[in-house]
């Protein structure tokens, strides 16, 4: 069975604290006493030591976070391959929200017979997250069906049949839907770029550099990574009702290899000059081929890129990573028309921006 | 393993040929030096397919730096390059 390590409670006054280092990485094995991570206050620093021996399943928080108390921050496992839990529980019921609930949180906490005075809120208004969460944790069961949750609404399949578990990328993908449906509110703009402009840019570089792969691709990620970095509000998140920019941009590149769709991700990409980064970029997609990607190259993106150009389709509406507000979507029609396209959270853009940064985008950086 | 260069060249091939098959494409006519990212029979990601296959088959792996059209372009210097790295 699963074992949750909180995140702590460092003084009585703060409800949240920051996650300034993170020394848990999913796979890895941990001794007791091992420090996992280490949170901040403006009073204090405290170590977060391993309760248990065992293996990293899965990390709640990247470096820099701001965590709440109570909540989950690592699960452990007595194997390597054993499932962490889907929802955690709050450890601490101290950080009961006092914060306004959204409507979809009212209407939650009704279908649990909850009062929004008991659920612990993760961010500035108590969320539908927060209180799903907290009635898991509880084992709570609805006690009315919920309306705005598509999977509640159907009753299970009648027609006979087996049940199959998904694969751990199939659980990722489901994970990145529902955070989609359920907290996102996504946006879709295309417009038409200049194909042969970027691919004879991609040429020259690529007759330059005596590659072996197109950097077209990569190119194009990395001109979005520059643009996201001199406008931080598309690098960026809503916690509450506060815009979370991303101290640095890490450029989530989907990659599919075999039936297998990775979100591959350039830490800092920002740090690097282009072919710096269209070399890192080419060797994890060698290595997602060869299904060789380490946990840690597949979180904590800030932006997303995706192509389905090989498949020459006239769109593709992406979606959105986890705690990302702005996925580029590439692909080039059989006619040969190039389309530039994003899914993005409209808590955090609108239209104007998106449509300004794939203009940008649609044509190869002047040299 | 049969590390004679005219085998490997028709593993390559044939991995090629298979590549190209699942996107609809007839590549059975790639000989030994054509330029396989220049035929169009398979784009950058069949190439990162090929490299991993490749790195698997021989049992070895292919430094970053190597993925030139130099070393690893066509069939034929492939199968050369493979050959180097066995010490052959």
């Amino acid at each position: 069975m699963a074992t949750a390590v909180y995140v702590p409670r460092v003084n009585n006054n703060d409800d949240e604290v920051k996650l300034i280092e993170l020394k848990a990485a999913v796979g890895q094995a941990v001794a007791v006493g091992d420090v996992l991570g280490v949170v901040e206050t403006d009073k204090a620093m405290v170590d977060i030591e391993s309760p248990a021996a065992g293996f990293v399943l899965a990390v709640r928080g990247a470096e820099g976070d701001t965590v709440t108390v109570g909540t989950v921050l690592v699960w452990l496992g007595a194997t390597a391959d054993e499932a962490a839990p889907a929802e955690e529980a709050a450890a601490d019921t101290d950080t009961a929200a006092t914060a306004a609930p959204t409507a979809k949180a009212l209407a939650l906490l009704a279908q649990y017979g909850l009062k929004a005075e008991h659920v612990p809120a993760s961010g500035a208004r108590l969320s539908a997250e927060d209180v799903r969460r907290h009635a898991a944790a509880k084992g709570l069961k609805p006690k009315t069906a919920a309306p705005a949750t598509p999977a509640s609404a159907y009753p299970p399949p009648q027609e006979p049949g087996k049940a199959v578990a998904l694969q751990s990328h199939e659980r990722g993908m489901l994970h990145t839907v529902s955070w989609q449906r359920d907290v996102a509110v996504p946006g879709y703009i295309e417009v038409s770029y200049d194909h042969p402009a970027w691919e004879a840019h991609a040429n020259a570089v690529s007759q330059q550099h005596k590659l072996l792969l197109s950097p077209l691709l990569p190119l194009m990620a990395h001109r979005l990574v520059e643009l996201a970095a001199k406008q931080p509000r598309y690098n960026a998140t809503l916690v509450g009702e506060q815009r979370h920019e991303y101290a640095q941009v890490n450029l989530g590149f989907t990659v599919q290899a075999g039936e297998v769709l990775y979100l591959a991700v350039v830490r800092d990409a920002a740090a690097m000059a282009p072919m710096a980064f269209v070399h890192h970029l080419v060797d994890l997609q060698r290595r997602a081929a060869a299904h060789e990607l380490l946990p840690t190259e597949l979180q904590g993106a800030t932006i997303g890129f995706s192509s389905m150009s090989r498949w020459k389709v006239e769109r593709h509406v992406p979606i959105l990573a986890p705690n990302t507000a702005l996925m580029v979507a590439h692909t080039v029609a059989p006619d040969g028309s190039g389309v530039l396209a994003a899914t993005y959270d409209h808590r955090v853009l609108h239209g104007g921006d998106v449509a300004t940064l794939l203009r940008k985008l649609s044509q190869p950086p002047k040299d | 393993m049969n590390l004679d260069t005219a085998a490997i060249v028709a593993a390559i091939q044939a991995q090629v040929i298979a590549l190209a098959d699942q996107m609809g494409i007839d590549a059975s006519d790639l000989g030994a030096d054509d330029l396989i990212p220049a035929t169009g029979y398979i784009d950058s990601a069949g190439l990162l397919e090929l490299i991993a296959w490749f790195e698997k088959t021989y049992a070895f792996k292919v430094p970053a730096d190597d993925l030139t059209i130099d070393h690893l372009g066509t069939p034929a210097s492939m199968a050369a390059y493979v050959r180097r790295a066995k010490g052959l």
